[in-house]
């Protein structure tokens, strides 16, 4: 098989956009990478393939730069958490270095544990609250009944 | 000019093809995340769906691999974003490759319909050999008459 059989039997777009089988794209591979005119071919196929699908390329919404953004910071984290003793990870450390990021959310953030401290507050405002009125409704009739008795006590005098 | 020559001159005029430069998630982002959003949207059209596989693609550790591929970078990312759009269609869709539908194509077989099954659809080259009643040699040709005629309309057009 020579280069221009190869070039048109169309192996080599197959091998470009992942189309073939893994045997078969490791094969081309080969037959690409031993061959300089072929590497030269590959590099304006793949040329055409890009303009091809920039073409059909659409801008997607502005937000999902930022989810990206914080996912790979968030697994750049991860992995910081496993590695010790480099030097210039424990210096940033030291001194506290922040990451700028603007997000462009209007939800607050805060630690998982705020949403039980919240509930339990809630609730003991609660009681507290019945329990200020029941004493209050209590100590009134007991000062009501408390007048009573003292006339009652007078009239019979 | 043969299609030999057009592409020596070609790369004569574009010496620096391929870019030998390590870029970070967002950098490839900013350059490949229009195309590769195009090309998810080709296979799976719920623009939400697309949104989280385009976010997977530029967040996953496969990405990095792309900056040791022989060849350019685009074409990595190319891949890249198929293989996960085709990874969420088949889970959205929870149909095995062996079960798709291979009832045969009674329609025109242009190099446009072929690359569609194959790109976008996720059939492999046999089924799809198959599913148009060709051989698979013909198949794969029709990948190569396909951007050999984008080509030259593109060249036309400029």
């Amino acid at each position: 098989m020579n280069n221009r059989d190869i070039i048109e039997s169309g192996i080599l777009e197959s091998y470009l956009l992942g189309l073939g089988k893994d045997h078969e794209q490791e094969q081309t591979k080969q037959i690409v990478l031993a061959d300089h005119t072929l590497r030269e071919y590959i590099e304006v196929l793949e040329n055409n393939i890009r303009e091809y699908f920039d073409q059909k390329s659409v801008n997607p919404p502005s937000q999902l730069r930022e989810v990206l953004q914080l996912r790979t910071l968030k697994s750049e984290t991860r992995k910081e958490k496993h590695v010790f003793g480099k030097a210039a990870d424990s210096q940033n450390r030291q001194s506290g270095v922040y990451h700028d990021i603007e997000v462009n959310d209007t939800h607050i953030k805060v630690h998982k544990y705020w949403r039980p401290a919240f509930i339990t507050v809630f609730i003991l405002s609660k009681i507290f609250l019945i329990a200020g009125l029941y004493y209050f409704f209590k100590s009134a009739s007991l000062e009501n009944e408390n007048a009573k008795l003292r006339t009652q006590s007078e009239q019979v005098r | 000019m043969n299609e030999l020559e057009r592409i020596n001159k070609t790369v004569d005029q574009n010496p620096s093809l391929k870019s030998t430069e390590k870029l970070t998630s967002i950098e490839v982002y900013d350059k490949y995340g229009a195309m590769a959003y195009g090309i998810i949207l080709q296979i799976v059209p719920q623009p939400h769906l697309a949104q989280e596989i385009l976010v997977n693609v530029f967040s996953s550790p496969q990405l990095q691999l792309c900056n040791s591929y022989p060849f350019t970078f685009a074409v990595c990312i190319i891949k890249l974003a198929r293989m996960k759009a085709m990874e969420t269609k088949g889970k959205l869709l929870g149909i095995a490759p062996e079960k798709r539908d291979l009832g045969i194509y009674e329609g025109e077989r242009s190099p446009g319909l072929v690359f569609d099954l194959a790109f976008c659809q996720g059939y492999t080259p046999e089924e799809v050999a198959e599913k148009l009643q060709m051989s698979k040699s013909e198949v794969l040709r029709a990948f190569h008459e396909f951007f050999k005629s984008y080509a030259i309309t593109n060249a036309a057009k400029l």
